[in-house]
């Protein structure tokens, strides 16, 4: 038993030494491999979500997110939509947005890129507030906070 | 004379270190070069040839002299310098700033350190997904590279991980060292528990919240790395927080107590560590019939790993870290490194052997591209 113990133990040992030998020749490889598992990609409150509607507008086009109310087990009473703007983003934006695509507007933002200001005109009582509005390396990104 | 004919029996004469040498200084080579070395680009080359040798070179003390931590710390704290040292100045350079931006949350542009590993674990059975802000793969420390490096170090070394690879824990065994003697010297050894309750916590909230919680409230190497830009009182707060636990844990506590208090009493991955060395190939044993029961090991030990009931029994407890200091300093040389299943006080320089082969390998290519990059900042800046 105590033989047995020591070959395993050994074993191991030198399955370890083989391991490190792989590891960072074989990072690439491996981490693909890793990334390609059902878990990992980036949760939608931090990636924003799916686009579910894409307006293609004179300079820019404009990305409306699947609202997100993700929890841990079932779906929460607040969440956000996340709004993009990418391209040649204007001075002024002014949108109308139906993020429930029902085909009823639900708010229409206002953004003032040169002072750094937004403000939102909500049109129904689901919209809450602006979460996040801030310049991205695309564009313009906004975040409206909203309850179920 | 016995005590000194003992104390030597890991040392080996110079042909011979340089044999053992030998193997690392080719493979690291391989790993950290790719083979060649391009000279087009003298300060990179210069930079590479330096770590490289000077890796080598602290790998080689370690079988000359015989002793492990004297060495390994050396590197591990350049490691911990070296990290921060990139990282921040990547961070200045592409944003102008050490701290993030919405914008870089809203775009995942945040890189990925192990710590958040324990609190992604829940939500990611549940909801199949990373509650993290980061890259899934490619770009600057992406998730899925970390997890294999941890994952892996993990599994071969424990708990070693938190001393040949963890790229912080270089700061507090860094303060650890400042005094010769410690102020505070009655510490309770509960307290080293307190990664596990902390775990508990983190692990917790962030299911609850789907958010990674220490890393939002807690870490204190925020501070020498990145936080969220001050833009309202949570982020001030937050701020005190990370700052504060930096100087108290990292800093004084260290300074005070020639502990890694950081380590010791709060870090979560610390814990999930602990319970790997159940499964580590590589353990440090106690060889009880060479043992005095001089107890220096446990008076020296940085993470409260050693108690006076675990040297009489034999093992050092789940804690150890494997960093080699209570090795370095035994003089009857009845600790050292062993394997799993290899009874105490048999195959003890094999064993030694392997470990470092292993250990050393792992931090010395994971540390070299940081090192790299610092050494050649270094040389910009001189010539």
């Amino acid at each position: 038993m105590k033989k047995l113990k020591m070959i395993t133990g050994i074993t191991w040992a030198f399955a370890g030494l083989i391991l490190m030998f792989i590891l960072f020749p074989g990072m690439n490889n491996l981490s693909m491999s890793v990334s390609k598992l059902p878990f990992m990609k980036i949760n939608p409150n931090y990636n924003g979500g799916v686009v579910a509607k894409q307006i293609v507008e004179a300079s820019c086009t404009l990305d409306i997110r699947k609202p997100v109310f993700d929890g841990l087990l079932k779906e929460r009473k607040s969440g956000f939509v996340q709004i993009d703007w990418r391209g040649t983003v204007p001075d002024n934006i002014v949108d109308t947005i139906d993020y429930d695509l029902d085909e009823i507007p639900d708010f229409t933002i206002t953004i003032d890129r040169i002072k750094s200001t937004t403000s939102i005109n909500a049109m129904s009582s689901k919209v809450l507030n602006i979460g996040v509005s801030t310049p991205t390396s695309y564009g313009w990104a906004v975040r409206v906070n909203l309850k179920k | 004379m016995n005590n000194n004919l003992v104390s030597t029996s890991m040392e080996k004469s110079f042909g011979k270190s340089l044999l053992y040498t030998l193997p690392m200084f080719l493979i690291t080579f391989i790993f950290i070069s790719g083979g060649k070395v391009d000279f087009s680009n003298l300060p990179a080359a210069l930079a590479i040839v330096v770590t490289f040798l000077f890796m080598n070179i602290l790998y080689f003390m370690m079988h000359y002299t015989g002793k492990t931590d004297k060495f390994r710390v050396i590197l591990f704290i350049i490691f911990a310098l070296s990290l921060s040292f990139t990282l921040i100045k990547n961070m200045m350079e592409m944003r102008h700033s050490m701290s993030f931006s919405q914008a870089d949350l809203l775009e995942c542009k945040i890189p990925f350190c192990h710590l958040v590993i324990p609190m992604m674990i829940i939500p990611a059975a549940f909801t199949k997904s990373i509650i993290f802000p980061g890259s899934v793969i490619g770009g600057f420390a992406d998730i899925s590279s970390m997890i294999i490096l941890w994952l892996v170090a993990t599994l071969v070394l424990g708990r070693g991980f938190c001393a040949w690879g963890c790229f912080y824990g270089g700061w507090d065994d860094g303060f650890s060292r400042f005094r010769k003697k410690s102020v505070i010297k009655k510490i309770s050894e509960s307290w080293r528990w307190m990664p596990f309750a902390v775990l508990f916590m983190v692990a917790l909230t962030a299911a609850m919240t789907l958010g990674p919680t220490y890393c939002d409230w807690i870490c204190p190497f925020k501070a020498v790395t990145e936080f969220e830009q001050i833009s309202s009182v949570e982020s001030v707060a937050k701020a005190v927080v990370f700052i504060s636990l930096f100087l108290s844990l990292v800093v004084v506590l260290p300074v005070l107590t020639k502990k890694r208090t950081q380590c010791s009493f709060l870090c979560p991955m610390g814990a999930v560590n602990s319970l790997s060395n159940k499964i580590t190939p590589f353990v440090v044993k106690i060889d009880k019939k060479a043992c005095s029961e001089c107890f220096k090991c446990v008076q020296v030990c940085p993470l409260f790993a050693l108690t006076k009931e675990d040297v009489k029994n034999g093992k050092a407890s789940v804690f150890c870290s494997k960093c080699g200091k209570c090795v370095d300093v035994c003089s009857k040389n009845a600790i050292h490194f062993g394997i799993k299943g290899v009874p105490a006080g048999t195959m003890k320089n094999f064993s030694r052997n392997l470990f470092l082969f292993v250990s050393f390998l792992f931090i010395s290519v994971f540390s070299a591209g940081s090192i790299i990059n610092a050494v050649q900042s270094i040389f910009k800046l001189l010539f």
